[in-house]
Formats: C-alpha cells, sequence, structure tokens
C-alpha cells in the first residue's frame, strides 16, 4: 500500500489526507503567528501545554480504543493524583524545610509524583475489578452507553468524596523544585513546568514501547483490534483490560501530580483538565493513541492563539469550535478512528 | 480415548434451550461432524464447550479433564482451538502478524521455533497463497477464513473446532479444504466440524451427529444418519420425507 501511494500524484495524496493537510497548514500558520507575537516564550508555552494534554488524552484514547469506554472519570484520576502528590510532597518538604538535603529535595518531587502514579494505578484497578468487570460479565448490550452513564457516575462519586473527606479547600505548593527558572533562547521557563513536560514525554515513550515491544503491550494491541479474536488466542482479556484501565488512571495521576503547582488539589480540578483531553481525542479520532499525542499539541496551539490574539477568557471556545468543524468534516476525527467496536455495536 | 466428552450440556438464554442436553463423544484423531437446519443450536453448542458462554448445565470432559466454563483462553491454552462462521481477524495486522499472534499467545510451552518461522511454515500448511504482508482488512470472506484456520492451528491445539469453514466456497475450493482438513487431522489433531454442505459431511466425516432445536436427533455414520427419516424430515419437512 506505502508502494503505492508513493507513486501517486501529489495532488491525489493531498485530496486523500485533506483534514491533516488542513489541519497541518492550520497548526502552521498559528505556529508561525505566535512566534511573531509572543516569541520563544509562548512557543515554549505552547510545547509544554501540549506535553501536558498529550499525556491525558493518550489515557482516554487508550481506554476508548481497548475498552470502549469513553472515559468521563478521567479527570478524576487528575484529582487523586494532584492529592497524592500534595499529602506525600508537603511532609517531606517540611522535613527538608529543618533538616536541609540537597540530593533529597531534587528527589523528593519525582517519589511523590511516582507515589501518585502507583495510587493512580491502584485506583484503576479498583475500578475496573469493581465496577466494569462486573457489567462485561453481566452484558455487553449498549456496553458504550452504560460505560459511558457508569465513568460519570464514578466522576461524580469521587469528586463528591474528596469534597466530603477533605473539604472544598485548595491545596496546592507554588513549586516542586526550589531553584531559579532556565533561560532558554530568551525566555525564562521554571523548572517544575520544564520537569513536568520531561515527565509527559517519558511517560508517552515508556507507554509507546510497552505497547510496540512487549508481549502484554502486543496483546493489548490485539485486544484492541478484535476482543474475541484475542480472546480465542489464547490472550486473558480479564487481565489485559483491568491492566490497561490502570494504566490510563496512572497516567491521568501522574499529570495530575506533576502539574499540582499549576492546578490546586481540590474536588473538581479534574474539569478542565478532562474536558481538554476530550477535545484532543475528538479532534484526533477516538481511539487514536498516534492521534491523541498530535492533537494534545495541535489544542496547546489553539489555547495559547486564542490567549494571545483574542482574550483569556475564550479559550475554551476556539478549541470547541475547531472541534465541532472537525465533526462536521471529519466525524472520524483528523487522524481517523481504528475502532472498530463501535461500528460494530 | 475421548477427547471430548460432553454429558448433557445445556444452554438456555433466558426462557429459550437453545442447547437441550447435549452428550457428544469425540474420539481421538477423529473428524466429527455437526449437522443441523439453522438455528438448531450448533454453534452455541460449540461456544459453550470453548467457554465463550459457559453451559448452564452440563459437563464438559477435555483431553480426560472436567473443562466445564472455563474461559476461552483457558481453553485455548489447553488445546482448543477454534475457527468462526464470521473470521475473526486483526483487521490492522498483516497476515503473517496475525498468525504470529496465534504463535505467541496461543500456547504455553515455548516453542523452540521462532514464531515468525512458525507462523509462516503454518500459512504454507494452509496453502495461502497472497504475499504475507497483505493486511488482513484487504482479504475477501475465503482468505480471511483460511488465516482463521492458520491462526487458530498456531495455537498448537488437540481439537479444532471447524464453524462452517466450507460455507462459501466454490465447489474447486471445497475440495482443497475437504483434504486439508484430512491433512489436519492426519497430524494428530481431532476435529469437530460444524457443517452444511453434504458432500463436506460424507467426504471427511467419521462419525455424524445431527441436532435439531437444541437436542440431539441422531448419530452415527454420515450415511447412516443422512438416511435416516428424522433427519430427512427436520431438513426438507414432513411431505417430503414421506415422498423420499
Amino acid at each position: 500500500m506505502a508502494k503505492n501511494s508513493s507513486a501517486r500524484p501529489l495532488m491525489s495524496r493531498i485530496k486523500d489526507n485533506l483534514p491533516i493537510v488542513v489541519i497541518s497548514i492550520f497548526s502552521l500558520i498559528l505556529f508561525v503567528a505566535i512566534y511573531i507575537e509572543g516569541g520563544n516564550a509562548q512557543i515554549f508555552n505552547t510545547i509544554i501545554t501540549g506535553g501536558m494534554w498529550a499525556l491525558l488524552a493518550v489515557g482516554l484514547a487508550l481506554v476508548f480504543g481497548v475498552m470502549n469506554i469513553p472515559h468521563f472519570a478521567h479527570g478524576e484520576s487528575f484529582m487523586i493524583g494532584a492529592y497524592v502528590a500534595y499529602f506525600t510532597f508537603t511532609p517531606m518538604q517540611e522535613y527538608l524545610y529543618t533538616n536541609p538535603n540537597k540530593f533529597l529535595s531534587a528527589i523528593a518531587p519525582l517519589g511523590a509524583i511516582l507515589t501518585a502514579g502507583v495510587a493512580g494505578a491502584i485506583l484503576g484497578i479498583i475500578i475496573e475489578q469493581l465496577i466494569f468487570a462486573p457489567l462485561r460479565r453481566r452484558t455487553k448490550k449498549d456496553w458504550i452507553m452504560n460505560a459511558f452513564l457508569l465513568t460519570v457516575g464514578i466522576s461524580f462519586v469521587l469528586s463528591n468524596g474528596a469534597n466530603l473527606v477533605l473539604g472544598p479547600n485548595f491545596r496546592g505548593i507554588s513549586r516542586y523544585w526550589d531553584v531559579k527558572a532556565v533561560e532558554i533562547g530568551g525566555a525564562y521557563m521554571s523548572v517544575d513546568r520544564l520537569i513536568a513536560f520531561a515527565i509527559s514525554m517519558v511517560t508517552i515513550g515508556a507507554l509507546w514501547f510497552f505497547l510496540r515491544r512487549t508481549r502484554v503491550g502486543r496483546a493489548i494491541r490485539a485486544v484492541s483490534q478484535d476482543e474475541t479474536g484475542a480472546q480465542l488466542v489464547g490472550i486473558n482479556l480479564n487481565f489485559i483490560q483491568t491492566l490497561t484501565f490502570s494504566l490510563a488512571t496512572a497516567m491521568a495521576s501522574i499529570s495530575g501530580a506533576s502539574l499540582l503547582f499549576l492546578f490546586q488539589a481540590y474536588p473538581t480540578v479534574g474539569g478542565t483538565p478532562l474536558y481538554y483531553a476530550w477535545y484532543v481525542v475528538m479532534m484526533a479520532g477516538l481511539g487514536n493513541v498516534v492521534g491523541a499525542i498530535i492533537g494534545g499539541f495541535i489544542v496547546a496551539l489553539l489555547q495559547t492563539a486564542t490567549q494571545l490574539f483574542v482574550a483569556v477568557s475564550w479559550t475554551t471556545v476556539l478549541p470547541t469550535v475547531v472541534m465541532i468543524l472537525v465533526l462536521l468534516i471529519a466525524p472520524s476525527g483528523i487522524f481517523g478512528s481504528e475502532v472498530k467496536g463501535v461500528q460494530e455495536q | 480415548m475421548l477427547i471430548l466428552d460432553t454429558k448433557k450440556v445445556t444452554k438456555r438464554f433466558g426462557g429459550l434451550t437453545a442447547v437441550n442436553q447435549v452428550s457428544m463423544q469425540v474420539e481421538e484423531g477423529q473428524v466429527y461432524g455437526l449437522i443441523g437446519p439453522n438455528g438448531a443450536g450448533k454453534s452455541t453448542f460449540i461456544n459453550s464447550i470453548v467457554g465463550r458462554f459457559p453451559p448452564t448445565e452440563g459437563v464438559v470432559y477435555f483431553n480426560g479433564e472436567e473443562t466445564t466454563g472455563l474461559s476461552a483462553e483457558i481453553m485455548c491454552h489447553k488445546g482448543m482451538a477454534r475457527t468462526f462462521q464470521i473470521p475473526r481477524p486483526f483487521p490492522q495486522l498483516t497476515v503473517l502478524e496475525n498468525v504470529k499472534v496465534g504463535v505467541i499467545f496461543g500456547s504455553v510451552d515455548k516453542d523452540p521455533m521462532p514464531a515468525d518461522e512458525r507462523a509462516r511454515e503454518i500459512l504454507k500448511f494452509v496453502d495461502f497463497n497472497l504475499p504475507i504482508d497483505t493486511p488482513a482488512d484487504r482479504l475477501n470472506a475465503v482468505q480471511l477464513k483460511s488465516i482463521d484456520l492458520a491462526r487458530a492451528l498456531a495455537c498448537k491445539p488437540k481439537l479444532l473446532l471447524l464453524d462452517e469453514l466450507a460455507s462459501g466456497l466454490t465447489p474447486g475450493e471445497l475440495d482443497t479444504i475437504m483434504s486439508l482438513i484430512l491433512k489436519i487431522r492426519d497430524q494428530g489433531i481431532s476435529i469437530i466440524a460444524v457443517e452444511h454442505i453434504m458432500r463436506v459431511i460424507k467426504g471427511i466425516c467419521d462419525t455424524v451427529m445431527v441436532i435439531e432445536y437444541g437436542t440431539t436427533i441422531a448419530e452415527g455414520t454420515p450415511d447412516e444418519v443422512l438416511n435416516n427419516p428424522e433427519v430427512i424430515k427436520a431438513y426438507l419437512g414432513e411431505e417430503e420425507a414421506e415422498n423420499a
């Protein structure tokens, strides 16, 4: 197939991939405009925000692609991650305040973020085994609708539960690493932001490697293509689905934890990240993991452009408009959806 | 030795009894035919022994061991593989990769041969004659059946369940598939074939069971069964049976 397409004239190739071409040109224009107006600082800002959205959206895409769950409690995993990081980091910070230790202060935030990731993974296992596994055994009829309603329910329970147990207070930190901002190309970036970006890229990279190169990762991809077929060649569906859900939850918790300096932990903190992650996933194509990574950066471009050229309060408007346009013109997303289960059901 | 022994397997969906007390004994090395009119419960019976839908009642012994209600992936590891009436390939993988998934995940004992080589060997065995790097979503129904079969074989089964493998094939292809099924049996794999086409049943089956409305109505050699008045009635209706 690849051979065929390279021999075909350029015009017809452009025509076949029209949504991708249009969005690439559009993104390029935005990129240049942001650079001219805001300089390096805004470009870095965009890339870093894009990395965050990508990490969140990859989890959503994975859960949708493998399990056909439209996950609307993803923001609550973000919230839990933020809380766990807060409650592990602040005691460590207090200890280090009285007993200064350079090495420990460098490593403590990473410990908090890792703890949040582990907590997220455990939360994912509990939710999957307690809620989705029984539903799967009971009936697969109207799965997407049922799963959607369940995730909305989970989201309510978790955010109100947090409100009940921890109260509506904002719990945040000003920074993880108490060091000066780094100068890159004339722009000052805080170390927290750079490391948050690095964490999201490393996590996505690790996930990529896991899905492509390991036995279990390959089993996950087989399940995403055909559940029944995968089970018949000896893949344990229950294990794969629990693992996938737990991975996605862990990724959301990691991003919640690594962004604690930006989003303070409070019961409904997950809303904004959730909506951005959904913008990304709908634009890129449901269940398309690679698309979700690129989509994260496109949404970040739109966001920065709106903040620069329109007004901060319009930040969510432009992504929504673009999302609606994409759905009108290319209903399966810019990069297309490879999810088979949806059409089947 | 019996490779499969089911005792009064019953499957109910709510008030509907799709399979009613079917007892089937399959000898090792046999090709066992399972026939019956559309909707008789053949596929449901197959599904309840491979672990897709566990049986409501009854006991299943596979290879001398009780396996009632075990899940499909465990049955696969125990050596029971199947093909589907409507093939279930992984659409975005190539033909070779589809079979490799079976080689890698299908069997618990480690194969000394690399997965790649083994998958090629199986594709050769089933006479798959297109380039093996063709994506599966570009194959036609017959080709899909053939990789479905290759994938099932890749799981190293002791018992292979073929759900209407021959339906939709041309007469020429029927001969090929019949000799292929016999070739698989000669490798020591027992086979249960759900089939509609009488020529295939006469050509390959050692024993045939007929079910109608989920109940066994006849069992025996193909000739015996196909001349059984009950069976003719089930297939052709009462009046035709009298004329015959």
